[in-house]
């Protein structure tokens, strides 16, 4: 960074109104006696984008506050945010090279699509059972583990996508047997303290599945072989490949976005599996049903729906969700059996992120993390630093989050 | 939490009264058999019949010596374990005098065998891959010491203490197979940071050590009697690593890609000295140990635009930047590539590193055409064991470094540590990794114009670069590049 001093000035100027905003602004719209509920958020949106030039016609006028008045803000912040980044250093790639921007959004995007299907199965474990597994992040591994047995070990050559939906079966049968026996104890008033009883029950149930995976099949690093060999391709010719250019091991579009087949592959695999999911929730009856239980237990049991069914339910398609995310990136990273701990950790960032129990919030939680993982991992200045941090980029996002919005981005409002 | 509080209460008034109590012992003669009833535990008997609460390993060891003559006495594992209903033995004060006085001497060789304590990771973030290596190589070495009549006439117990690779883990390890297990020595462990916790532990009690993979110049630089060391020094690497590059020929930039570890800082920052020395430029990236997703970072190292990449970063992390390096345009067949040691091990990095031919990697140990007979003996029962196809480094340095220790204590004649320490430092032993001598000691101090790291160090682990050459190549039958006393071929550039 050649002129730090910009940058530092900006998120002085952004933190300081924003939270000038977000403490003054309730109170004056208290005073009027208008709704309260948006004002703390979009007050500290505005006052972070504008500072005294917004804030002051807003306390003045006291518009009615909806969501424009916090997504606008925040594009302006993004766009300060960038300006100043690009001021304050000029030689970064970030800035200079459109180019490199582009590879790393799409690479965030695409690896944010399979966080978002494995938060996906967390939340909908929330949304139903109210629990938080904290055994999400192994059953991610386990996933990964039954594809390499599956196609590579047990029946070599057995078709990839095979191994994928086997891997979908074992974990899902895995999650139905671990809620039968340990969970459904929650629900028949057998356990004092359920809260505290889910936590320590998922704990332990990772720990088993951690060690019992390490004694089962060792530390060595597995993977397997990429599920699909794309053809050579070149657009508009083989000479000049200005468009498109499709080689064993990565896709290039336009000459400078690059992204690896086997990510790609995963990438659909995900996007598939998420129409699917969306298709059974929406659609069918069961998937009515499990959405019915989350919204309100009680009438749902009252228009004959099992909610103690809808809970294996649910607690299976959750594991088989992070079951599967494992499934389609065990041919992308090398799989150990701790592989899962730092995707469960992310798992959390995102749904709280995205609102605890909400499945659009899940995805689009996903996207989030994924972008400003790859944004930060490419522009943070120091090259000593900027992987180091990538765990802290999703922690950062996750206390703002709690800070500003505590109920998530499309959480139930409290 | 009233309950808690009572607990608490309790445990604060048993503390109190301890010292008073002991103080006023009623000192009992002749020794007895006791049998167990509830409530009691070793401590609570000491004090009653010893008259010190602390005296319960004495308990401990009679008994365990009347079991082994008479089974209607317990065996006790666990000093903090016994059951109601054992029978167990109350020594005399003055038996319980001479289980003291001795204690020094016969500590560890209590019993029928002579204990030895092992460290290793063996559970993340530690390299387990690392871990499990080791303890292959340690149950061979104890099967073969065991077979050739064992330490001082008894067999030799190994006690493995899993380290997870992280310092306070080697802490607390290393006490439990001091204070607990009564070691008479301790060896191994693979990570540096570890090292450098366990040897404070190790000098402070006494306690002779030999570390096996951490290679960390200030393991030794501090010059401790207890420490020792057959690992290479990493300073000593990172120059062979320096005259690689330097040899040849373009290699103006280099990208050096580590861990943040108590290793991977250090050996970046010492890589990063030697090539500036040969007028080379380099940049530094690092990412956490146990990182996945290297995407972000291959785009940045391409804007580099370096003429070489070095890996540092080891265990299934470098797996997984060496395979998305060769994914974004800039693996071993783009641009010349030093991946990590583990590349080694070359089933599980043909697994892993599909794209990964041309790799340059380094190796510690002798290089095959040199292997010693002990170096192909041990390999030929490493690889009956695991399976692999030849044996790491890190296998070879946890097998001499037991064998070494089991060697000392017979040629010290005794557990006493300054017996063993002197032995060590006398020592000359030919193992997998050739014949290891510690040059420089109380003996023989460093001398004033040589860094201090090379006390009690091991100076000649033979370093060398070998490269794949073809994919899916066995390590025996990769090219060893350099140096030029081992070469066996010219490095090929992509």
């Amino acid at each position: 960074m050649e002129n730090a001093s910009y940058f530092l000035l900006a998120l002085l100027w952004i933190l300081c109104w924003g939270t000038i905003g977000a403490v003054v602004t309730p109170r004056i719209y208290g005073r009027k006696d208008l709704d309260v509920s948006q004002a703390g958020l979009a007050g500290a949106a505005t006052g972070a984008a504008g500072g005294p030039f917004f804030l002051i016609p807003l306390w003045y006028l006291t518009p009615e506050l909806d969501w424009k008045w916090v997504v606008i803000p925040a594009v302006v912040i993004v766009v300060i945010f960038a300006g100043a980044f690009a001021a304050a250093d000029p030689d970064n790639l970030c800035v200079t090279r459109g180019g490199f921007v582009a590879t790393q959004l799409v690479n965030g995007l695409v690896i944010g699509i399979i966080y978002g299907l494995m938060a996906l199965g967390l939340t909908l474990i929330f949304s139903i059972l109210g629990v938080v597994s904290f055994a999400h992040g192994e059953f991610y591994m386990i996933g990964g583990m039954a594809v390499y047995y599956l196609t590579t070990i047990w029946f070599p050559g057995l078709h990839p996508l095979v191994g994928v939906l086997g891997a979908a079966l074992l974990t899902f049968v895995i999650g139905i047997i671990f809620e039968r026996l340990f969970l459904r104890a929650m629900n028949t008033g057998q356990v004092e303290r359920p809260g505290e009883y889910a936590i320590l029950v998922t704990f332990g149930l990772a720990f088993f599945l951690q060690y019992l995976t390490l004694a089962l099949v060792g530390a060595n690093p597995k993977k397997v072989a990429r599920f699909v060999e794309y053809p050579a391709i070149n657009l508009p010719s083989t000479e000049n490949p200005a468009l498109l250019k499709v080689t064993v091991s990565s896709i290039q579009l336009f000459d400078f976005i690059s992204i690896s087949t086997s990510r790609f592959t995963a990438a659909i695999i995900a996007v598939v599996l998420l129409g699917a999911l969306m298709w059974f929730l929406y659609r069918t009856w069961i998937g009515k049903a499990l959405r019915a239980v989350s919204q309100d237990r009680q009438a749902a049991a009252v228009a004959g729906i099992n909610p103690n069914t809808m809970n294996t339910l649910a607690f299976g398609l959750g594991t088989m969700l992070a079951g599967l995310s494992g499934a389609s990136l065990v041919q992308v990273f090398s799989w150990v059996p701790w592989v899962g701990i730092p995707a469960s950790a992310r798992s959390f960032v995102i749904i709280v992120l995205g609102g605890m129990g909400s499945l659009p919030g899940a995805f689009i939680g996903g996207l989030f993390v994924g972008i400003v993982e790859a944004i930060g991992a490419g522009c943070v200045p120091d090259p000593q630093r900027a992987a180091s941090y990538i765990p802290a980029y999703g922690m950062l996002i996750l206390t703002l989050v709690l800070l500003l919005k505590p109920t998530g981005l499309f959480g139930r409002e409290l | 939490m009233k309950k808690l509080l009572n607990l608490f209460l309790i445990a604060t008034m048993l503390l109190v009264a301890v010292p008073v109590v002991a103080a006023a012992p009623p000192p009992q003669d002749g020794g007895q058999d006791y049998v167990v009833v509830a409530d009691d535990w070793l401590s609570n008997l000491a004090d009653k019949f010893l008259g010190d609460v602390l005296a319960y390993p004495a308990i401990t060891y009679y008994t365990n010596q009347k079991n082994s003559a008479d089974s209607s006495y317990a065996r006790i594992s666990n000093s903090d374990e016994i059951e109601v209903g054992w029978k167990i033995y109350i020594p005399s004060s003055e038996e319980a005098q001479a289980y003291f006085a001795g204690q020094t001497t016969t500590v560890g060789a209590t019993g029928d065998t002579v204990k030895i304590g092992a460290l290793a990771p063996l559970s993340a973030p530690g390299s387990v891959t690392g871990g499990a290596a080791m303890t292959a190589a340690f149950e061979i070495a104890v099967e073969e010491i065991n077979a050739a009549g064992g330490v001082l006439g008894k067999p030799v117990e190994l006690v493995l203490v899993d380290t997870e690779g992280l310092p306070e883990r080697g802490t607390a390890a290393m006490v439990r197979l001091i204070n607990q297990e009564q070691v008479v020595g301790v060896v191994g462990e693979y990570h540096s940071a570890v090292g450098l916790t366990a040897k404070e532990v190790a000098h402070a009690n006494g306690v002779p050590t030999v570390f096996a993979e951490t290679w960390s110049a200030d393991i030794t630089r501090v010059q401790y009697p207890e420490v020792f060391r057959i690992a290479p020094l990493s300073p000593v690497v990172s120059s062979v690593d320096a005259e690689f590059v330097a040899s040849l020929p373009g290699i103006e930039k280099v990208v050096i890609m580590s861990e943040n570890t108590g290793y991977g800082i250090p050996a970046a920052a010492d890589t990063e000295a030697f090539l500036a020395e040969k007028g080379i430029a380099a940049v530094s990236f690092f990412a956490d140990l146990g990182t996945q997703d290297f995407s972000g970072i291959v785009e940045r190292v391409k804007a580099e635009n370096p003429d070489l990449i070095w890996v540092l970063s080891t265990g299934e992390t470098s797996y997984n930047f060496q395979q998305q390096a060769a994914e974004g345009g800039i693996g071993p067949q783009d641009v010349p590539m030093v991946c990590n040691q583990v590349a080694a091990d070359s089933d599980a990095y043909w697994a892993n590193v599909p794209d990964g031919n041309l790799c340059f990697y380094r190796r510690i140990g002798l290089p095959k055409q040199k292997f010693t007979e002990a170096t192909t003996a041990f390999e030929a029962r490493y690889v009956e064991k695991t399976g692999k196809e030849s044996a790491e480094s890190y296998a070879m340095e946890a097998y001499d470094s037991l064998k070494i220790m089991a060697q000392a204590i017979n040629e010290a004649g005794s557990t006493d540590p300054g017996a063993i320490i002197s032995a060590l430092e006398n020592i000359s032993y030919d193992g997998a990794l050739g014949t290891i001598t510690f040059p420089y000691g109380t003996q023989n101090p460093v001398p004033d114009d040589m860094d201090a790291m090379w006390w009690h160090q091991f100076p000649d682990p033979a370093i060398t670069i070998r490269q794949y050459t073809e994919v899916g190549q066995a390590d025996a039958d990769a090219a060893t590049v350099f140096p030029a006393t081992y070469k066996t071929a010219d490095p090929v550039l992509p």
